[in-house]
This record gives C-alpha cells, sequence and structure tokens, in this order.
C-alpha cells in the first residue's frame, strides 16, 4: 500500500442491492483525484466507506499504508482522514468561527477523557492561529463572528470547508463541495483546493458534478458506473474515452472539458 | 413442569394483554413516526372510563367496555394524532416531551379526578375456572388471550386486506406519495392512531380487575407493552405479538423463582423493562430511524453558553440571600427548591447543551440520597459526604450513558425511562436505599440544622456547582457537547470519538444530579422513595423543556416552578401535575423548543430600557417581588 487512500475490492450491499462492487483506487498525497459517475454510481457510499460510516462487505480501506477498514470513524479522522459532506453537516448553533476551530479542536479532544476536558497549554493559541488561517484561506473570515444556521448554502460550503483545512487532515474527503455553488463561485472554490495542494501537501479526493470543476482540477479521474468501476485517467482520456461518454449518456463531457 | 404451568399460564394471559397494548403502539409509530409515551396513560383513561361508566353511572359492563374501547380511546388518539401532526419536524426533546406531556396530564388528570388510593376494580368477566392439561385457567384469562389474538389477527388482516390498511402501510414509506395519489395521508394517521389508542383502551379495561383501579400503576404496567414492541423492533407486528407473550411468561416465570429466592424479590415487576432496556443496547442497529430531514433553521439561544449581565446576578443573588427573611414560615419550599434547582441545572446541562434526554433522572437523585445517608452514617463528615455522594452516583451516569452512546433521540429516551423504572423497582426497596419501610433519615450539617442555615448551605452549594458548570460551558468540554448537541455526525468525522465526551457529560450531570438529592433530602431531614419515582423524572424533563434553553435561568425558574410557586397556590398536585404535561405539551407545539418563559418578561424590560432600571432587575423584581410580598404579609 502507497501513501495516501488505498482502497482494493470494495463492495458495499444495502439488503439486497449492491452500491459497490469490487471498486479498487488509489487517491495518492500531492494532488487532487477526482471520482464522478451518474446519480446513483455509489460516489456516496463509496466516501462513507472510507471514511468508516458504513461497513463494506467486503474489500480493504488502507490508508497511507495502514489497514484501517475496522477502525472507527473518529480514529480515521485523526489519522488524517477529513471529509465534507454532500448536504453540509454544519454545527448550526455555532458561530462559523467555532465551527471552523472545531475541525481542530474535535481531533485534539480525541478519545482521551482529560483531553475533552482541557487541552496542552498552547492548544488554544494554536487552535485560533488555524482557524483564521483557514477562514483566511477560503475568503470566509468576515462571517466569522455569524451563526452557522444562518448562513446560505454557498456559505455554508465553504465553512465546511475552512472547517476541513483547519483540521489536522492530509487528505480531505470532499462530496461535491460546489453544489449550489454559482460559477463565480465554483472557480473561487476550485482556486482554493489548488492552493491547499500547493501549499499544504495534502491530497484531495474529489466527488463532483460540475465537470468544468472536475475537469479543471483534476490530475486523475476515476469513474463509477453501477457501482463498478468503469475507466480511470487523465482528465483529458477520461473526456475522450467512449465508455464514459455512453455512461453520461450526452452529459457532454468531452465539449465541457 | 406442573409447578410452572400455573405461572406459565398468568404470563401467556398478562402477556397477551401486553401485545394488544404493543400492537397499537407499533402501529401508530409506524405510521406516524412518533413514538407515544402516553400509550401507558390512553390505556389507563380507558380504564376509568369502562369504570366510571359500569361501576358509578351504572350501565352494562358489555356496553361500557365499548365505550371506553370504541369512543374514549380513539377520541385519546384524535388529540395525539393532533398534536403529533402539529409537531412536524420539531426536534427528538420536543417530540418526546409533546407525548410525555400528555402521559403527565392524563395521569395527573386521572388521580386528582378519582383519588390517588387504589380503588378495587370488581372483576367484569367469569372469574371461575376450568382445568387444562393438569392446571386450571380462568375464563378471565381465556377471554384476555383470545381478545389480543383476535386483535392481533384483525389488525393484520385490516393491514393487508383493506384500501385503507393498505394506505396505511403507504404512507409509512411515502406520505406525500400517498397525497399525490388522492389518498389523504392525515387522514390515515387519524384512522391508525384511533386504531392504537383503542387497542391502549383496550388493554386497560382487560388488565384493571386484575391491578386495581390505580392511574400511576395502570400507566405504568402498559410500559411494559414497551418492551414487547421493543422485541418487534418498533416495526414488525407478529414479532410484538410474540415480545408480549414472551414478556408475559418471562415475567410470571421469574416471579416463580423468586418466590424461592428471596434475594431478588424485587426482579419480577423489572423484567419487562430489563428486556426493553437490554434489546434497546444490545440490538439497536435496525431500530426505524427518522428519515426526515432536520429543520435546517436551529433557534439563535439554542445552546448558546449562558451570559447573565452581572446586574442579573446580583439582584437574583441578593433576591437568593434575603429571600428567608421574608418568606416566614414558607422557607422549606424554597428550601426545596435550592436542593432542586441542582437538579434541573444538571439535567438541563444534559438537555440543553449536549441535546440529550434522560428520563431516569430522579433515579440518579434517589442514588444520591441513599449514598448520603449510608455515608454520613457511616460517620464521614458532612461535606466530604455531599462530594462522595456525587461521585458515587457518577458510576450510574457512565451506564446510562452506554445506550446513550449506542442510541439517539427518542430510543435513548425510552431506553433511559425503561432504566429509570427498572432502578426503581429493583432497588428503591432494598436495604442499599430506602429498605422496605421506605424512609431514610437524612442530616444537615453540624451548626447548620435550623432552616435559615441549611437554607444558605444549600444556596452555597447550589452557587458552587452553577460556577462548576459554568467552567465545563467554557472549556473545550463545553463546546464538544454543543457541536455534539447540533451534529454527531459531524463531530466525529473531526476525529472526536463522542462516546467519551457524552459519557462525560452524563457523569457530570449524575454527579450534581446525585448531589441534589442529597441536599432534598436534608431539607425534610426524612426522605423515601416517593419523590423519586419514575413520574418525577418525566416531570422534570417537561419542566426544564418549559423553563428555556437558558442554562442557569431554566434551572431557577424550573426550580421556582416545581417547589415553590404551588405553595401559593391551593392547586392539588395532581392537578398541578396535570398543569405542567399541558404545558410542556403546548411549549413542545408553539415553537419547536423555542418557547422561552423569560420572553415577555424580557420584551418588556427591553421597552423600559431607557429607564434607569435594568432590564433584568425589572424582570426578577416582577417574578420575585409579588410573591415576597404576599409572603411578608
Amino acid at each position: 500500500m502507497t501513501g495516501g487512500l488505498s482502497v482494493d475490492g470494495l463492495t458495499v450491499r444495502f439488503g439486497g442491492a449492491v452500491a459497490v462492487d469490487g471498486f479498487s483506487f488509489t487517491a495518492p498525497p500531492g494532488r487532487i483525484t477526482g471520482l464522478i459517475g451518474p446519480n446513483g454510481a455509489g460516489k456516496t457510499t463509496t466516501f462513507n466507506a472510507c471514511t468508516g460510516i458504513i461497513r463494506p462487505a467486503a474489500g480493504t480501506v488502507g490508508l497511507d499504508g495502514v489497514d484501517v477498514t475496522r477502525v472507527s470513524v473518529a480514529a480515521r479522522a485523526r489519522r488524517g482522514l477529513g471529509r465534507t459532506f454532500q448536504e453540509v453537516e454544519l454545527f448550526d448553533s455555532l458561530t462559523v468561527a467555532a465551527n471552523v476551530a472545531m475541525g481542530r479542536e474535535g481531533s485534539l479532544a480525541g478519545a482521551n477523557p482529560l483531553r475533552h476536558v482541557v487541552g496542552h497549554s498552547g492548544d488554544r493559541r494554536a487552535v485560533d492561529a488555524v482557524t483564521a488561517e483557514a477562514l483566511e484561506m477560503c475568503g470566509i473570515a468576515e462571517l466569522a463572528p455569524a451563526r452557522a444556521g444562518s448562513l446560505s448554502t454557498g456559505h455554508r460550503r465553504l465553512v465546511e470547508l475552512a472547517r476541513v483545512l483547519a483540521g489536522r487532515f492530509h487528505l480531505l474527503l470532499l462530496d461535491e463541495p460546489s453544489a449550489g455553488l454559482d460559477e463565480h463561485e465554483s472557480e473561487a472554490f476550485a482556486g482554493i483546493l489548488r492552493r491547499a495542494v500547493a501549499e499544504r501537501g495534502v491530497g484531495i479526493f474529489l466527488v463532483e458534478h460540475d465537470m468544468a470543476l472536475v475537469m479543471a482540477v483534476c490530475e486523475h479521474i476515476h469513474v463509477l458506473d453501477f457501482g463498478r468501476h468503469l475507466f480511470s485517467g487523465t482528465p483529458d482520456e477520461v473526456a475522450a474515452s467512449a465508455a464514459v461518454r455512453d455512461a453520461y449518456l450526452g452529459a457532454e463531457v468531452g465539449d465541457v472539458a | 413442569m406442573s409447578d410452572w404451568l400455573p405461572f406459565i399460564v398468568s404470563g401467556v394471559a398478562s402477556g397477551s394483554i401486553f401485545a394488544l397494548a404493543a400492537l397499537g403502539l407499533v402501529l401508530t409509530q409506524k405510521t406516524s413516526g412518533v413514538f407515544n409515551f402516553a400509550h401507558g396513560a390512553v390505556a389507563a383513561t380507558g380504564a376509568y372510563a369502562f369504570f366510571e361508566l359500569w361501576q358509578l353511572r351504572g350501565l352494562p359492563w358489555p356496553l361500557a367496555a365499548v365505550v371506553a374501547i370504541v369512543v374514549v380511546g380513539p377520541l385519546l388518539g384524535l388529540v395525539l394524532e393532533w398534536v403529533t401532526r402539529t409537531l412536524g419536524d420539531a426536534r427528538v426533546v420536543m417530540r418526546i416531551v409533546a407525548t410525555v406531556g400528555i402521559l403527565l396530564a392524563l395521569q395527573g388528570g386521572l388521580t386528582w379526578a378519582y383519588g390517588a388510593l387504589t380503588r378495587r376494580f370488581p372483576p367484569f368477566l367469569p372469574t371461575g375456572t376450568f382445568g387444562l392439561g393438569g392446571t386450571r385457567v380462568g375464563w378471565d384469562q381465556l377471554v384476555a388471550v383470545l381478545v389480543a389474538l383476535a386483535g392481533a389477527i384483525g389488525l393484520s388482516l385490516f393491514l393487508s386486506r383493506t384500501r385503507t390498511g393498505v394506505a396505511m402501510r403507504a404512507v409509512v414509506d411515502d406520505a406525500p406519495l400517498l397525497d399525490l395519489m388522492g389518498t389523504d395521508p392525515t387522514r390515515i394517521r387519524r384512522m391508525s392512531w384511533m386504531i392504537g389508542a383503542a387497542f391502549a383502551a383496550a388493554s386497560g379495561v382487560l388488565i384493571g380487575p386484575f391491578l386495581g383501579l390505580d392511574a400511576t400503576l395502570l400507566t405504568l404496567l402498559v410500559v411494559q407493552a414497551f418492551g414487547a414492541a421493543a422485541i418487534g423492533r418498533f416495526a414488525s407486528l407478529p414479532l410484538t405479538y410474540v415480545g408480549g407473550l414472551a414478556v408475559g411468561i418471562l415475567s410470571a416465570c421469574v416471579t416463580k423463582v423468586a418466590a424461592d429466592v428471596p434475594g431478588i424479590a424485587g426482579l419480577p415487576p423489572g423484567i419487562p423493562f430489563i428486556v426493553l432496556f437490554a434489546v434497546l443496547v444490545l440490538l439497536p442497529k435496525r431500530l426505524p430511524t427518522d428519515r426526515r430531514r432536520r429543520r435546517p433553521t436551529i433557534l439563535a439561544a439554542v445552546s448558546a453558553p449562558p451570559r447573565p449581565g452581572r446586574a442579573a446576578v446580583i439582584v437574583v443573588a441578593v433576591a437568593a440571600v434575603v429571600v428567608p427573611h421574608v418568606v416566614g414560615a414558607r422557607l422549606p419550599v424554597y428550601m426545596a427548591g435550592a436542593a432542586l434547582a441542582l437538579i434541573f441545572l444538571s439535567l438541563g446541562l444534559l438537555v440543553w447543551t449536549a441535546g440529550q434526554v434522560s428520563l431516569c433522572h430522579a433515579a440518579f437523585a434517589a442514588v444520591g440520597a441513599a449514598a448520603f445517608y449510608h455515608l454520613t452514617g457511616s460517620g464521614v463528615p458532612w461535606f466530604l459526604a455531599l462530594l462522595l455522594t456525587g461521585l458515587v452516583t457518577v458510576p450510574l451516569g457512565a451506564l446510562v450513558a452506554v445506550p446513550a452512546i449506542r442510541l439517539a433521540g427518542i430510543y435513548l429516551a425510552l431506553a433511559t425511562f425503561g432504566f429509570g423504572i427498572l432502578f426503581q423497582q429493583v432497588f428503591y426497596s432494598t436495604d442499599m436505599m430506602f429498605t422496605t419501610i421506605n424512609q431514610r433519615v437524612i442530616p444537615r450539617p453540624a451548626g447548620f440544622s435550623s432552616d435559615m442555615a441549611y437554607y444558605y448551605v444549600l444556596l452555597g452549594v447550589l452557587a458552587a456547582a452553577m460556577v462548576f458548570v459554568a467552567v465545563v460551558l467554557r472549556s473545550r468540554l463545553g463546546r464538544l457537547l454543543r457541536a455534539l448537541a447540533d451534529s454527531p455526525l459531524a463531530l466525529t468525522t473531526q476525529g472526536t470519538t463522542v462516546s467519551v465526551s457524552l459519557t462525560l457529560v452524563f457523569c457530570i450531570s449524575a454527579f450534581l444530579a446525585g448531589i441534589g438529592g442529597a441536599l432534598l433530602g436534608g431539607v425534610t431531614e426524612a426522605i423515601n422513595g416517593s419523590g423519586f419515582g419514575p413520574f418525577n423524572s418525566l416531570l422534570w424533563v417537561a419542566v426544564i423543556v418549559l423553563a428555556g434553553v437558558r442554562l442557569f435561568r431554566g434551572a431557577v425558574v424550573a426550580a421556582l416552578a416545581v417547589a415553590v410557586v404551588p405553595s401559593y397556590s391551593s392547586i392539588s398536585p395532581e392537578l398541578q401535575t396535570t398543569l405542567f404535561g399541558m404545558l410542556a405539551v403546548a411549549a413542545a407545539l408553539l415553537a419547536d423548543g423555542a418557547v422561552d418563559v423569560g420572553r415577555p418578561f424580557r420584551r418588556w424590560a427591553s421597552a423600559s430600557e431607557g429607564r434607569a432600571t435594568s432590564p433584568v432587575a425589572a424582570r426578577t423584581a416582577g417574578r420575585l417581588g409579588p410573591m415576597a410580598t404576599e409572603a411578608g404579609r
């Protein structure tokens, strides 16, 4: 197993239905990897299996060369696997700043009862610093005192991204981060992702429906169709693939790219 | 084997009645998505209606039974349907409190109208017996079995064969789709609530003669149906029926065993709750989940850390210090209020800060009182004993955190409710706690034995507890708990093991509640289990929700409402319970927990802010002033 995320033979069943069927892929650090596929292809299910929210029927999930298939969600997060959600999950009654700070403080608390109550002496300053940096990076510093529950979808997505950037994560799983954003916001989003990779060397694994964004930022793309691996390659190769084109049936993958 | 047969027969009979009640419960839970805590109270109301019509109004019993089951039960069902429909997608706490409120209102109302003493409920079915395979079976037992069987078969035929029944199953899957297809989901839900409530009423009528007419007992007995429903995983009607029988038979057999083993005499009545607790904790995975999305907007004040103004703190503190000098003979109710405020603080920390519901808080307080008795009795100094009392209660909090880790929302509430009842039935009357004589002497600290001195001790401990909670809220734990209340999923994905956070908050809450229970014991200097029953737990949760989301103010308001205000009115305790129940329902319905009893005061106060009076001072004076002066007269 290599660094980053390496998944082998992942199979997820819901009752009789096979949502993901023997899917193998890697998402290495230091680059943006895309995961695309038509609706219902099993993309979010793959994410849920990678982060431990659902248990796969078969297959292994490796993180930085360690098999984490049986490791809890929180423990995977502490090993550096961060994620966002298709339907944004924020702490709605907390402020934006508190939400983002929780990205770091949540892992500092970890599983240690003592660390739940009191931090180390330098924690407070460190949390404040990474929070400010993440807010600035996502361009939402001025939203810091606002209550997260009161924000628009676009802002909520940015807060969620800032939270995952404030955490001690080196692999980010982003589930349709641009859904609900306009074209301008999407472009800004792409800029943030590139900057995160360039400045911090994190790996990003991206589920996205916005083909323009996927083609623009991803170095490598996996295509999933009906839970099965359909194709993998660079954006150009994906755009040129007849199989991918068929799966999308006129979604005009190539045109957008 | 022949020794066991009579017990199995009686177990099948009582189990059939549980099954009947449980079928109604599962039906409404399935079609509306709301777990009806008031199901037992509906059964009790059915039994009382039957008693009233038959015994007091002289109707022939079959007619009285039909009216109780086909009219009274369904009418309550309609009320419940309206309440649950109006609740919509309110948060879990509100949905729990809404039906808990109805339970309190019905149970209090029945006790108020018919008295708290158990009345004899004469048998209406033939009491003769007939031989069956070497044992005697009562005709009344046979009727119970047949009625439950007929109910189960009738219900399953109704659901599979009739148009309305099929629509009832469809409403579970997709109510909006059913609406589009031209069938009104509300009509279907109404029907299912009427049927469910009729089943409850029928079980109440059947069980009445076995039990006597006692609103509390009847309500609790049908709560045993919760165990049966849990075996059916709150979804499967056949399994629920089997579960009812299993619970009945198991209880009866344990009764037989317990007759020979003196140490477990308290166990048999606890069996259904052991089943409930065990099923919920051990097999939680496939429970029907709540498919509704949470309401996206959460009200601003929810789970905000308390930020009382300095003026507010000073005024409340001064009022609290002055109280003993102006209230005269009413001081004991203020003492009880101070002790209860500590318990409400511990409950509010769970409900409002961490978003967890505990329906067994009275058990924490009871354990505290009992532990304090033992500690002071064995010569531990008073203040040290108080601290140790809190520590003794902590493991109980950790134990209740186990279901909290595995369950969420309604199932957690249910597990804690079952735990509270179980704890009361099995432990309260043992030597460890209140003994069968049901009395424990709780000392006051040496040198503080006068009412006034003890009141100041209570105030001091309460103030210390508030400082402690304020520190917790401002610590990392406070932030984690507020995050946890909003989204456990998001917090987990940040790397926090939320079971640790949950265990900590339950331990802290139990610590404070245990101390509160011990202090409450010192108010009367003698205490028994009756002040710490499962209904107290329900009442406390209803009141803490009524008192609003601001933690400290809520605790004080709740304590005043429960302990102090009633002493200024002539309303009987039963009617108070009814009132609190109805207010809790209203609170849950009005604004998804945004109900904040201080709001009118605040609005009035902010209007007068231009004047020199501090808004909070004016508010507090408005609340405490009239009472104080009235008492001073």
